[in-house]
């Protein structure tokens, strides 16, 4: 009885929050707006660079296709960082602000059902805002060299990024209730995330002495620990093993500032391993038996682009359940709370 | 149907409610009036399972606001006095909308919208945007919304509020027509004249605490009347006397044939004081006690409480 209210109530929510939610976002001028905006920054920065390749080159250079495709990418995940915390910001604080969040409230709608609703219904938008970037991918694939295996990788990225900042821009939503400051502040954190987290490892793993990262006795000093967990929340660090010119991938054929970026922050946090520059970056962990390498076991034994995924996942569950938590007018705790003075009395 | 005992809730410092103890019997239209800042809105959020109580029980249709907010939600309709609207839905997408919250969907959902839109006179503005509609259009749309799901009881929160006087007849007229229909609603408002047409109970609510609930009638005739005219066809002497001698009489003020005075009492006594007048042989032209109001009642109660 109570599985099937609650299947009920998450269906109540989930329903016609993501149906009111979508056909919204279809309606009126913004949309339309918005997506040309989106896709004409991306379609305007791969002509430039074509444009630029070909005035300064006069010839088409072989590793192209890879090029493009790591500054696509890079671009790609910017916008999503971004985009998705700033939509899913105003999902309840909006709610609140046009008042209409006690009319919900007070529906057979689960309070899960209409957090859901709300955060897929901001996914789908940023699915939709991805797939429309496909016919400027395809510009990749004119000039090969890059493997459908990485353009995969790099969507599974993607998602984990869109699910986990729209969760963190929705949870945001539920505990500042106004929109204009929950954007701001979901951008401030996703920023922080992105880049703040790998500098800010970087200067307290390199302000440390030599020799606090522990290693085996016989070689007292040398970094074999790989880098700390919380570098792993960033999508930087996820994205230096499925981007082309860092360390994890093949470091010649990236975009310079990228590549040079990504590899800056690969030595600054400690993922560089002894003599293994070149070698993939998900060994980040390997341990030294002496000089013999062993691979690394566990968590550590995970590419940075898993170890992130799974993090965002934590992030997203973690945001999802704050919201729903936060919005609850009657706290589980207070009914809990209130059956047990009744008891008594 | 509705049932409070003792509700206190303080809004930091403030004492919003102040122990507030209600009954509101079935089939009722219950008018809940009091003036701003009285508590009226804060009750009807905690009945609607907005607000967490700081002490005390309510019970609406027999579950407990506490232990089952779901069975309350199920049994109330809640309209605010402050509400929005989807601006990027259309009236009818707006209903199904809340409609498939509350579980209904396929073809109920469709007979469901146009029935509620027929009964608020929103039949023709079906496909119109909702943010187009005027304020008492929209009001009604409101109440569609909140009868989406049969509820027995309805918690209405100043539903004339920002209305021009026609569009207040429609919404009254709507009212009149869902107790017709057996609902229980609790309506609260500051508008009292609307409530006197409306109500059959009436609970006034002062400084977060209830001082008097009952029938619109009873309360009405148990209210002291302010001014009585009497006129008699020979000099008033006689008749003075004997009002001076009457327990709750005050105010007299005497003319050559006519006397003005209150009377402590409702209008049981002012009938008994006739009575009296008649038998004393007191030549009784005409006896006029003034009309009251609930406007005059609620004053009367909210002054003794303020004193």
């Amino acid at each position: 009885m109570v599985i099937k209210n609650s299947w009920e109530g998450l269906k109540n929510g989930l329903v016609p929050m993501l149906g009111k939610e979508m056909r919204g976002r279809s309606r009126g001028w913004r949309s339309p707006v918005l997506l040309s905006f989106y896709l004409g920054i991306l379609i305007a920065g791969v002509i430039l660079f074509l444009w630029l390749s070909f005035e300064r080159m006069n010839f088409i250079m072989p590793q192209i296709g890879l090029i493009l495709y790591s500054l696509f990418i890079f671009g790609l995940i910017m916008l999503i960082s971004f985009i998705a915390p700033a939509i899913a910001a105003g999902a309840i604080s909006g709610e609140r602000e046009r008042r209409t969040y006690d009319l919900l409230m007070v529906t057979k709608a689960s309070l899960t059902g209409i957090v859901l609703g709300k955060w897929l219904a901001s996914v789908i938008y940023l699915l939709f805002l991805a797939v429309t970037a496909l016919p400027v991918f395809a510009v990749v694939f004119l000039f090969g060299g890059v493997p459908p295996a990485a353009l995969g990788l790099v969507f599974v990225v993607c998602l984990a990024v869109g699910l986990g900042y729209g969760a963190l821009g929705l949870a945001l939503s539920a505990i500042l209730k106004r929109t204009q400051a929950a954007t701001i502040i979901s951008l401030i954190v996703v920023f922080i995330l992105i880049f703040g987290v790998p500098v800010l490892a970087g200067i307290i793993i390199n302000s440390q002495p030599p020799g606090f990262m522990t290693g085996p006795p016989d070689m007292p000093g040398v970094r074999l620990t790989g880098p700390p967990w919380y570098v792993f929340l960033s999508p930087v660090i996820a994205f230096t093993s499925v981007l082309p010119g860092t360390g994890g991938y093949d470091r010649n054929w990236g975009i310079p500032l990228v590549s040079e970026f990504m590899n800056m922050i690969i030595r600054a946090v400690g993922m560089e391993q002894m003599g293994q520059g070149d070698h993939a970056a998900y060994k980040v962990g390997s341990v030294y038996a002496g000089m013999k390498e062993t691979e690394p076991e566990g968590l550590a034994a995970w590419p940075p682009w898993a170890r992130f995924t799974l993090y965002q996942g934590g992030l997203t569950i973690l945001s999802l359940i704050t919201a729903v938590l936060v919005i609850a007018p009657l706290k589980p705790w207070t009914i809990w709370r209130t059956r047990r003075s009744r008891r008594k009395g | 149907m509705i049932k409070v005992r003792g509700l206190k809730k303080n809004y930091g410092r403030v004492q919003a409610l102040k122990g507030l103890d209600m009954d509101v019997p079935a089939g009722s239209i219950y008018g809940f009036i009091g003036q701003n800042g009285a508590g009226k809105t804060t009750a009807l959020r905690i009945l609607a399972g907005l607000l967490v109580p700081g002490q005390g029980l309510a019970e609406v249709a027999g579950w407990d606001i506490m232990l089952y907010p779901r069975a309350v939600q199920e049994a109330i309709g809640y309209m605010p006095d402050f509400f929005g609207v989807y601006d990027d839905l259309r009236v009818g997408e707006y209903l199904l909308f809340y409609a498939s919250a509350y579980g209904i969907k396929g073809p109920r959902a469709g007979k469901l919208r146009d029935d509620l839109l027929e009964l608020v006179e929103l039949g023709d503005k079906r496909e119109a945007f909702v943010d187009t509609l005027s304020r008492g259009m929209q009001q009604r749309l409101c109440l569609a919304r909140a009868l989406v799901h049969d509820p027995p009881v309805l918690l209405l929160d100043e539903p004339a509020s920002g209305l021009d006087p026609l569009a207040r007849v429609e919404m009254r007229e709507i009212l009149k027509e869902l107790g017709q229909m057996g609902k229980t609603i609790l309506v609260s408002s500051h508008i009292l004249t609307e409530l006197a047409n409306l109500c059959t109970h009436i609970g006034m609510i002062t400084e977060g605490a209830l001082v008097r609930q009952g029938v619109l009638a009873d309360l009405l005739n148990n209210t002291p009347v302010r001014k009585i005219v009497l006129r008699c066809a020979c000099p008033t002497e006689k008749a003075v006397k004997f009002l001076e001698g009457w327990p709750g009489v005050e105010g007299i003020n005497c003319q050559l044939h006519q006397v003005e005075f209150g009377l402590a009492g409702g209008l049981f006594q002012v009938a008994e004081l006739l009575k009296e007048l008649v038998n004393q042989e007191v030549p009784v032209t005409h006896f006029a006690p003034e009309e009251q109001t609930l406007e005059d009642t609620f004053v009367q109660l909210a002054g003794q409480t303020e004193v």
